[in-house]
């Protein structure tokens, strides 16, 4: 394995980027995707307020004697004074840098902030040098080919880099699947019920492809679910109610419930379900913040979204019954048997649980409907399963991992070598990686 | 950031955390760094068990320049048999680990990498401080003796080398680099020749670079030079004694080990530099085209008001 180098897996999310190498079990690096940049939005996005500031003589040297501020201002270092992930925030707060987010609803937005945040990820983080290495890289799904092209000629004519695979963050999501014990065969269909941060998506996918038509997403994610606790803990007036603690309480206290009716006596019965969080506030000030409902309230807005929505009311297990009812009918059967979760805000215990019953409950009732209907036909019934695995947190950089170290990965790649013969059109099409007879 | 860290980022948040927290875990990473080395961080025994192996290409090159020595003095009491398929390796029991040489620790393991082909850089720049010791004792009329040693080569890529030789007034490294793209070659030319001129504009007292491309005269017997085909090019650094003193000689070796990333990294940084300014201009352009575009089909039928406000149409 030493002889050969490891391929560099970066899932960049809206939220996250997830960086790592094929065949570990978690990422190396997981930080926000952020760029914080020099003066008000330098490179902006579409504004087009002004052109980078050009450098007379780009000396590299002079500038490099050291962090000595004005000398490498005057030699014209401004397009490498920036900082990524977690320093990116650390930096905007003070004076002089702006922050960017380059991703915006998983698409990339600012190029050329997303191309020296790759910079710096390859060169300062992972420390690689990208022509020994292959990449493979996320995209989310229904993300248009032109992206895609700009990415290929990031990675190639920037980087260098020696291969580039980019696959769809669901069908990563499923291969991170494979893990758990209840899958049996390793088949790229299923339905991904991905919840990130900032939104919901219920993706189809076939042997491998996206079915695009029946894509739908869900306004409600990770985000709203810490409002909603945050809104419960003020409603109450709790001494401490901001955002950090409302997602620490979210994050360590939350489960979903069976049946909300049942467990509100249950609370009421067994007052030791109520529980204290201890917050540490400014200047080791210590609080104790109560909580109560709110541990099986929250995640009950993805099931009952009226107590938290006044816009969106359809159940999550609706949605997903939905999503597999547009599909063509002949994948429909896979897709109930293998609905895979990922993303943080899956990650509630029992929440996989929760939604099996409910799609079933569903099904079950559309079949008998339809035996009443039929006059004396028998359904065979119609498997469910919601798969839940111990990945599922970075899912679709997981299975990239996953994918990124068999011996056939590299085959799938577009190297260097083809895309100067082709062009960045080269990237539009790509084998389908893990896919049947692998 | 200008100036690449020495030290593998990965390796120090690993250990830092595993030092700081009281539960320990399991890990198996691969971990991979400039110039093919890879390391591989795993705990096999036990959970308080860190094994931290080190693969790298030149490792036999540097053996014989006395890798050994070095890592012997910077992790003596951590060395441990080498795991299978690499070539270094290193055992860290959390339990029985003073408090306070934690943070040293992570430090040297993170420099693992550095310390390990720091070796034949030590070995020139001792043979370079006796060799100037024994020029000393010998008087200018006494017959000029071996005042040169002789040239370490390091492979440290598939078809790339560094050459070291250390003699009694310098110690000289010397870098083959090999460029496969058109336009990295041309932006390394810009950035080398900059390299040359920084010490006649504003450094006097940075090490002389040389660049040219065929081999310089110390490595043209050494075999292996000139082997490669293609656009092979010859970096010279020729380190003075002020660059070798005690104080300043880590400092050096750590700065031009890390030479052919940082030359590499500033081209792609360069590069996407010169993308962004592109991008922006494509922009502009665009919005001059857009400006360009003939106002919506008038001419043949215009409308024309009179003074009352009536309007009419024109006749072609």
């Amino acid at each position: 394995m030493a002889s050969q180098t490891p391929a560099v897996v970066m899932d960049n999310g809206t939220g996250y980027s997830k960086l790592g190498f094929a065949g570990n079990d978690s990422p190396s690096f997981v930080f926000p995707t952020a760029i914080a940049t020099k003066g008000p939005a330098g490179g902006g996005a579409s504004g087009g307020a002004g052109r980078p500031p050009v450098a007379q003589k780009p000396s590299y040297l002079t500038g490099g004697a050291g962090p000595t501020g004005h000398l490498s201002a005057k030699r014209g270092t401004e397009d490498l004074d920036f900082f990524i992930g977690d320093e990116a925030l650390a930096q905007a707060a003070g004076p002089g840098y702006t922050i960017n987010y380059p991703i915006r609803h998983g698409q990339v937005d600012n190029w050329d902030h997303m191309e020296r945040f790759w910079q710096n990820s390859i060169f300062k983080y992972l420390r690689v040098e990208p022509e020994d290495h292959y990449f493979l890289l996320t995209e989310p799904p229904l993300n248009p080919p032109e992206s895609r092209e700009n990415t290929a000629e990031i990675m190639f004519e920037s980087f260098n880099c020696a291969g580039l695979y980019i696959a769809v963050q669901a069908v990563l999501a499923l291969a991170a699947s494979w893990t758990s014990s209840k899958v049996q065969d390793r088949s790229l269909t299923g339905t991904v019920i991905d919840s990130g941060d900032g939104v919901t998506h219920v993706i189809p996918v076939a042997e491998g492809y996206v079915i695009g038509s029946s894509i739908k997403s869900i306004p409600i994610a990770g985000r709203d679910i810490t409002y909603f606790v945050q809104s419960l803990l003020r409603d109450r007036g709790e001494p401490d109610s901001s955002l950090k603690t409302a997602e620490q309480i979210k994050e360590e206290l939350c489960y979903v419930c069976p049946d909300i009716v049942k467990e509100f006596t249950r609370f009421d019965r067994e007052p030791e379900r109520f529980q204290k969080y201890v917050v540490e506030q400014l200047g080791g000030k210590k609080v104790t913040v109560d909580v109560g409902y709110e541990r099986f309230l929250a995640p009950e807005i993805f099931f009952n979204p009226e107590i938290y929505s006044s816009d969106f009311l359809t159940p999550l297990p609706n949605v997903v019954d939905n999503v597999i009812q547009s599909s063509p009918i002949d994948v429909r059967r896979g897709l109930y048997k293998n609905i895979v979760l990922s993303g943080g805000s899956t990650l509630y215990k029992d929440f996989g649980r929760r939604l099996q019953r409910d799609i079933r409950h569903l099904v079950d009732d559309r079949l008998r409907a339809s035996e009443a209907r039929s006059g004396g036909a028998k359904s065979g019934g119609l498997e469910v399963q919601v798969i839940t695995h111990k990945r599922q947190r970075h899912g679709p950089w997981f299975g990239g991992s996953l994918l990124g170290q068999t011996p056939e990965f590299r085959s799938y790649c577009h190297t260097k070598a083809e895309y100067d013969e082709v062009g960045p059109s080269i990237v539009r099409r790509f084998a389908l990686l893990g896919g049947p007879g692998t | 950031m200008l100036l690449l860290e020495y030290h593998n980022l990965l390796l120090k948040y690993i250990l830092t955390e595993r030092f700081a927290s009281t539960t320990p875990s399991s890990i198996d990473q691969v971990i991979s760094d400039f110039d093919g080395v890879t390391f591989h961080v795993s705990t096999p025994e036990s959970k308080t068990k860190i094994l931290i192996s080190i693969s790298i290409k030149c490792y036999k090159d540097l053996l014989q320049h006395g890798a050994q020595q070095v890592l012997e003095r910077e992790y003596g009491p951590y060395i441990t048999e080498t795991e299978p398929g690499y070539d270094f390796s290193l055992l860290i029991d959390l339990e029985n680990l003073a408090e306070e040489a934690k943070e040293d620790l992570i430090r040297r393991v993170s420099l693992l990498r550095r310390n390990t082909m720091a070796a034949p850089f030590e070995k020139a720049i001792d043979t370079h401080h006796a060799l100037a010791e024994a020029a000393k004792a010998v008087s200018s009329e006494s017959a000029p003796q071996a005042t040169e040693s002789e040239v370490m080569v390091i492979r440290y890529r598939d078809e790339e080398a560094m050459y070291i030789q250390a003699s009694a007034d310098r110690v000289t490294v010397i870098f083959s680099t090999v460029f496969r793209e058109e336009t990295d070659r041309i932006f390394g030319k810009v950035f080398l020749s900059e390299f040359v001129d920084a010490r006649r504009r504003a450094i006097q007292n940075a090490p002389q670079v040389l660049y040219r491309n065929d081999p310089p005269l110390e490595i043209r017997g050494v075999p292996g030079v000139g082997d490669v085909q293609g656009d092979v090019g010859y970096i010279t650094f020729v380190l003075f004694p002020r660059h070798l003193t005690q104080q300043r000689r880590e400092e050096s070796i750590s700065h031009i080990q890390t030479f052919r990333d940082y030359f590499h990294y500033h081209i792609k940084a360069a590069k996407a530099y010169m993308h962004s300014r592109m991008r922006r201009r494509v922009a502009d352009f665009l919005k001059v085209l857009n400006r360009a575009k003939p106002e919506a089909e008038e001419g043949e039928k215009k409308e024309r008001k009179t003074a009352t406000g009536r309007s009419f149409r024109v006749q072609a």
